[in-house]
């Protein structure tokens, strides 16, 4: 193969990069205390979340911006982003019937239907756009069983205790300057809750849709289950094409208390900028989980496609006895995109056990790092920990880093990690082409092969859906 | 050879075993009497590698019942290298590759650890080496491998020699050898089961542990036991072993299942 | 903390000597650097009070013969077939020394082309441990070497609670072979700042051994910056134990690819010391290879910290680089931190790097143990057989010292 065909080749158009024309309340640019006041205001919000925004945004005021990731971008002005844009409509409606048509039509476009008709069988899902929650479906399906699932907003109306109890305590509004930023800030997100004994009859999904130009978007995401509870839930996001880049800041907590299991998983493709590096979603994610319970287990699983910019370290904080965390990652990087992303396996209780499998792959001028941590703390005893992290180049121009922290303070403790880095090599392409493949197709045979290892980790109906998305992504980008 | 009069070495008596929280052995019973060979058959998971690791002490395998005498006194109460002192031997399946640990080295702690407990002299590292150097014969092997590290980049037969070597070195009362047989080709078993008969007296015994008879056309043993399910099912002569090498081990599960006695 | 270094530079001796301009420029440096912060990744995890210890040390005044002496009763014979030089911080290296043949002392202006021009080529500048030392050195150990030399011995003696900054130039030759074997010794107390610098010529092979022991109160703070020619072949092989506070900053660059590069570290803590070990690997040129491999033993309440960077810019195709980090943890009060980092910008290169943080393997202790040896006796032979692998690639010099016996002291407690 030529380095010509290397080059020629350019990217998938973004598919998702259509702007709905809708009528949007936005409040002026800016942050400030009052801008922090009134969206808790808009949203009604009781006392003490605006207490917790307002103590967020003055310790935010005293944080600086992190830089140590291995990520260039130019400075974000705070005062220059929209921090509240709702589609101008009621009260969120009891049907759907009511939910304006283009919204219905936006989210059907995106292969997210939610009509009663259309909706997926088996996957509930809270469809999310801009800074709101438009739609849940499921819900009285999944109440018959205990289980809660809405938007935040909502959660925080029908169900203060609960969100009083669980919201700050696995990422408090001090953790970090992003964390912070979205404690201040955010404005919705899906509110999980799955009660004792209970394992979650359906898939859960929501469906994350920035659409307005200048807006930042600042979700927050709450899971917590209860001794023996078990769910699977999954993200999704996209974005229009703009030629600015727009700030995504979320957080997401889990808790699983003794016996429970949650599994997240995340297909991110947000708008990554066009092939010269121009607009693109800037991605900072706080995301923890808190295996809180005896024998509870996390799992994170992300493919990671989209985004100029993505810095986010979803991690599990191993406290029970006997808990499991897991983290599954996927991340592609083409043309521009920065990609800093992995993992933080803190082992606190005794025990506990980790794995860790991301795969990373770097094409065009992209860079893509690996940047892990994995703690044994001194209470650990008889924890492991098992990481791999492979680098796929794709072309000479992309970047590959890895940088895996390992700290032991317990000798009963066995920590092992592998990595490596590889290219597609022209054997195997041309044993490939040799049987008859052409060769696009025998490129995305193997990064799927690559890939595989963490595809299956996802619900069935996305792991086809990611590998597809990966082949999209990559057309055209290897020779 | 078989003295009803000999003296009774190794006394297992209803031994209960389990690997983390899984129980693999269900009740063994054996005895075994000095000038004895021993053969232990039985399908994978039978539980037949388990007995030897619980015999040697491996820290494992918990015994959740039952008792094992070694000449009188209770084994299971010592650690694993007291047993070898006293004169058990266990040849592994699977020698371990110890980087950097010398070979040479360690044969000479080793065996003077056991002449120790014997009342023999220990022998200096130039005693050692010639005496090492003798008892290399037993199982043809190259005096170069006295210099590598254990069983570092040793082949699958090499391995196996090695362990004849120790067994060579430390005299031992009751050599149980665990697979000694797998994955050597017939030359390698040939000087492998050599090296054991040379070594097998009137006042020692031998327990091999195998799965398949051909070890046993090298080795001649006394008993043939077979192992399912964690129990000794079956106790006969040398001919078992023939009949089993004819009919397989089909007959075994179907008695298992047949008197419930399996364990999943 | 900036005041602190300027209180320390304050009190300092004016610079003079052969190295006057070096010094002075070291001294800005520094008033500019004030001390490391913790705020910086590559310090974030020392002890940095015992870095400021360094600052109230009086400066090494003790003439190399007596520096030799003062540890004489570790210190064997000087080699039968080699040479040795010993280097006490302040006076001339090479007083009283008979260069072999084909090796020749560097000085006047073509010292002055030489010296610093490895260290800017490895990027070394402003990195602290070598603006400490280019502030204090007023020595420098220069040497050519040209065809195959007699291995050379380079004793470095810290004695009383003093500290000794020393430095060596290393031109080696096209084609030319050396083995060195540096053997650091330090009363408690005293401290070591050391600043190496070597140039390889293509197809030059060194072998290069670091020996450093230190004891009770002692301080280690060494920066080797090592330049390869293309068909070069080095190997660095380092074994350190018993420091209070060490680190050891080993950088090397390939840069026209095509050489090879072999680093082997052995690092064993106990009681409260803390030893960093920051490796740098540059490839600038196609076809480089590493094969590096740091080993840690931690016991007691110490601390160890391993940091190994692997560069392959988008020149280095057909990079072949392999880095293997294994650490013991002896205890439940110590502590170790290991940080791979591989940054590659190239597609056809073959990376791969593998870290382990375990006890002694339970597998090999039962084996031993079912051949009759203790517990206690098994593991000390674990650790000598794990200790072995690097020991055993020091060059043939570090076998009049007894390396083996020396590193396993202390360790049981």
């Amino acid at each position: 193969m030529t380095s010509v065909s290397t080059r020629d080749l350019v990217s998938q158009p973004y598919k998702y990069g259509f702007v709905t024309d809708i009528e949007t309340e936005k409040i002026a640019k800016g942050l400030s205390e009052d801008v922090v006041r009134l969206i808790s205001s808009k949203k009604e919000e009781p006392q003490f979340l605006l207490d917790f925004r307002l103590r967020a945004y003055k310790h935010w005021l005293t944080l600086e911006e992190p830089d140590w990731a291995a990520l260039g971008y130019s400075a974000i002005d705070y005062q220059d982003i929209i921090y509240y844009a709702a589609p101008r409509q009621q009260e969120k409606k009891a049907s759907l019937d009511e939910v304006d048509p283009k919204l219905l039509e936006t989210f059907d476009k995106l292969g997210i239907p939610l009509s009663e008709q259309k909706r997926l069988s088996n996957v509930a899902v809270d469809a999310v756009f801009d800074s709101v929650s438009i739609a849940t479906t499921y819900r009285e399906k999944l109440a018959e069983h205990g289980v809660i699932f809405c938007s935040i907003s909502e959660a925080v109306k029908e169900y203060p205790e609960l969100v009083e109890r669980y919201i700050g305590t696995v990422v408090p509004s001090n953790d970090n300057y992003f964390a912070a930023l979205n404690s201040a800030v955010f404005s919705d997100g899906s509110f999980v809750f799955i009660p004792k004994g209970v394992e979650c009859p359906m898939e859960l999904s929501t469906y994350f849709r920035i659409n307005s130009g200048d807006t930042g978007q600042f979700e927050r995401t709450l899971i917590v289950a209860e001794e023996g509870a078990s769910v699977s839930y999954l993200e999704g996001c996209t974005a229009p094409m703009f030629d600015t880049n727009q700030l995504h800041a979320a957080v997401v907590e889990l808790v699983a208390l003794d016996d429970a299991s949650i599994k997240y998983s995340t297909v991110q493709n947000w708008y990554a900028g066009d092939e010269n590096g121009v607009g693109g979603i800037y991605n900072f994610v706080t995301k923890r989980g808190q295996c809180r319970g005896a024998r509870s287990r996390i799992s994170w699983t992300q493919v990671e496609t989209g985004s100029a910019i993505t810095w986010k370290y979803p991690s599990c904080v191993l406290q029970g006895a006997d808990s499991v965390g897991e983290f599954y990652s996927v991340a592609l990087t083409n043309n521009c995109q920065q990609a800093d992303t992995g993992t933080k396996m803190i082992h606190l209780g005794a025990r506990t056990r980790s794995t860790i499998v991301s795969k990373g792959i770097s094409a065009g001028r992209s860079s893509n790092s690996y940047r892990g941590l994995v703690q044994i703390a001194p209470g650990a005893k008889g924890a492991r920990n098992y990481s791999q992290c492979d680098s796929m180049l794709i072309g000479d121009e992309a970047a590959a880093n890895t940088y895996p922290y390992i700290r032991s303070q317990q000798p009963q403790a066995a920590i092992e990690h592998e990595a490596s880095t590889c290219r597609i090599s022209e054997d195997q392409l041309f044993y490939l082409q040799s049987r008859g493949i052409g060769f696009e197709e025998a490129v995305s045979m193997m990064v799927s092969g690559f890939c595989r290892d963490v595809f299956n980790q996802l619900p069935m109906e996305f792991a086809a859906e990611a590998d597809k998305l990966l082949a999209l992504k990559l057309e055209g980008s290897v020779g | 050879m078989i003295r009803p009069d000999a003296e009774l070495l190794l006394d297992i008596n209803d031994l209960h075993a389990s690997v983390e929280a899984q129980p693999i052995l269900n009740g063994v019973n054996l005895q075994v009497r000095a000038g004895e060979i021993h053969a232990v058959m039985g399908r994978n998971g039978s539980g037949k590698s388990t007995l030897s690791k619980v015999l040697a002490g491996h820290p494992a395998y918990r015994v959740t019942g039952g008792s094992v005498r070694y000449r009188g006194s209770d084994l299971l109460e010592l650690e694993p290298e007291e047993r070898s002192r006293l004169g058990v031997f266990l040849g592994f399946q699977y020698p371990v590759e110890i980087p950097g640990v010398s070979n040479l080295e360690f044969l000479r702690v080793s065996s003077n650890a056991r002449r120790q407990q014997q009342g023999l002299e220990e022998l200096d590292t130039f005693d050692f080496d010639d005496h090492v150097r003798e008892r290399l014969s037993v199982v043809q092997m190259d005096p170069a491998f006295l210099e590598r590290s254990v069983n570092e980049g040793f082949s699958g037969g090499e391995k196996k020699r090695n362990e004849i070597l120790q067994m060579a070195l430390l005299n031992p009362v009751v050599s149980i050898l665990d697979e000694t047989d797998s994955g050597l080709d017939i030359d390698a078993l040939r000087i492998v089961a050599g090296g054991v008969n040379q070594l097998a007296t009137p006042e020692n015994a031998t327990l091999l542990i195998t799965h398949y008879q051909r070890l046993l056309d090298e080795i001649t043993p006394d008993y043939v036991h077979v192992m399912a399910a964690g129990r000794i099912l079956r106790t006969g002569g040398r001919e078992l072993a023939l009949e089993l090498e004819k009919t397989g081990y089909d007959w075994v599960d179907e008695e298992v299942a047949s008197t419930g006695q399996g364990v999943a | 903390m900036v005041s602190t270094a300027t209180d320390w530079l304050t009190r300092l001796p004016a610079p003079a000597g052969a190295l006057e301009p070096i010094q002075r420029r070291g001294r800005e440096a520094l008033a500019q650097l004030g001390l490391p912060t913790r705020r910086q990744e590559d310090w974030r995890l020392t002890d940095l009070t015992r870095l400021q210890g360094l600052l109230t040390l009086p400066l090494a005044a003790l003439d190399h013969a007596s520096a030799e002496a003062a540890s004489a009763q570790n210190v064997p014979g000087r080699p039968e077939n080699g040479w040795r030089v010993v280097l006490d911080g302040h006076s001339d290296p090479l007083a009283g020394v008979t260069l072999p043949e084909g090796v020749s002392e560097l000085s006047g202006s073509e010292l002055k082309q030489a010296l610093g021009h490895t260290l800017a080529r490895c990027g070394s500048a402003h990195h602290w441990p070598v603006e400490f030392n280019h502030s204090l050195a007023s020595q420098v150990l220069a040497l050519r070497i040209r065809g195959s030399v007699p291995p050379l011995e380079v004793l470095v003696g810290a004695a009383e609670a003093s500290l000794s900054p020393t430095r060596i130039l290393l031109v080696v030759e096209e084609k030319a072979e050396l083995e060195i074997l540096e053997v650091f010794l330090a009363d408690s107390g005293a401290a070591h700042s050391h600043l190496f610098e070597m140039h390889l010529g293509q197809e030059a092979r060194v072998r290069h051994g670091v020996v450093a022991q230190g004891s009770g109160d002692s301080a280690l703070m060494a920066h080797l910056a090592v330049e390869q020619e293309p068909r070069s072949s080095y190997e660095l092989i380092t074994v350190s134990r018993g420091w209070a506070l060490g680190r050891l900053e080993p950088q090397v660059v390939q840069v026209d690819g095509q050489a090879s590069t072999v680093l082997k570290g052995l690092v064993l803590t106990a009681d409260e010391q803390q030893f960093a070990t920051h490796t740098t690997m540059r490839f600038e040129g196609e076809e480089g290879e590493l094969d590096q491999l740091q080993k840690t033993v931690a016991a007691g309440r110490s601390h160890s910290i391993f940091n190994g960077a692997v560069n392959v810019p988008r020149a280095a195709q057909r990079t072949n680089a392999a880095q293997l980090s294994r650490n013991l943890l002896l205890s439940d009060r110590a502590r170790i931190d290991t940080k791979p980092e591989l940054e590659i910008v190239a597609d056809d290169v073959r990376c791969a790097h593998g870290a382990t943080v375990t006890q002694l393997q339970e597998e090999e202790m039962f084996y031993l143990r079912s051949r009759g040896i203790s517990s206690a006796r098994a593991a000390a032979l674990l650790l000598r057989g794990y200790c072995q692998e690097v020991v055993d690639g020091l060059p043939p010099l570090a076998q009049r010292w007894p390396v083996i016996d020396h590193l396993l002291e202390g360790l049981e407690r």
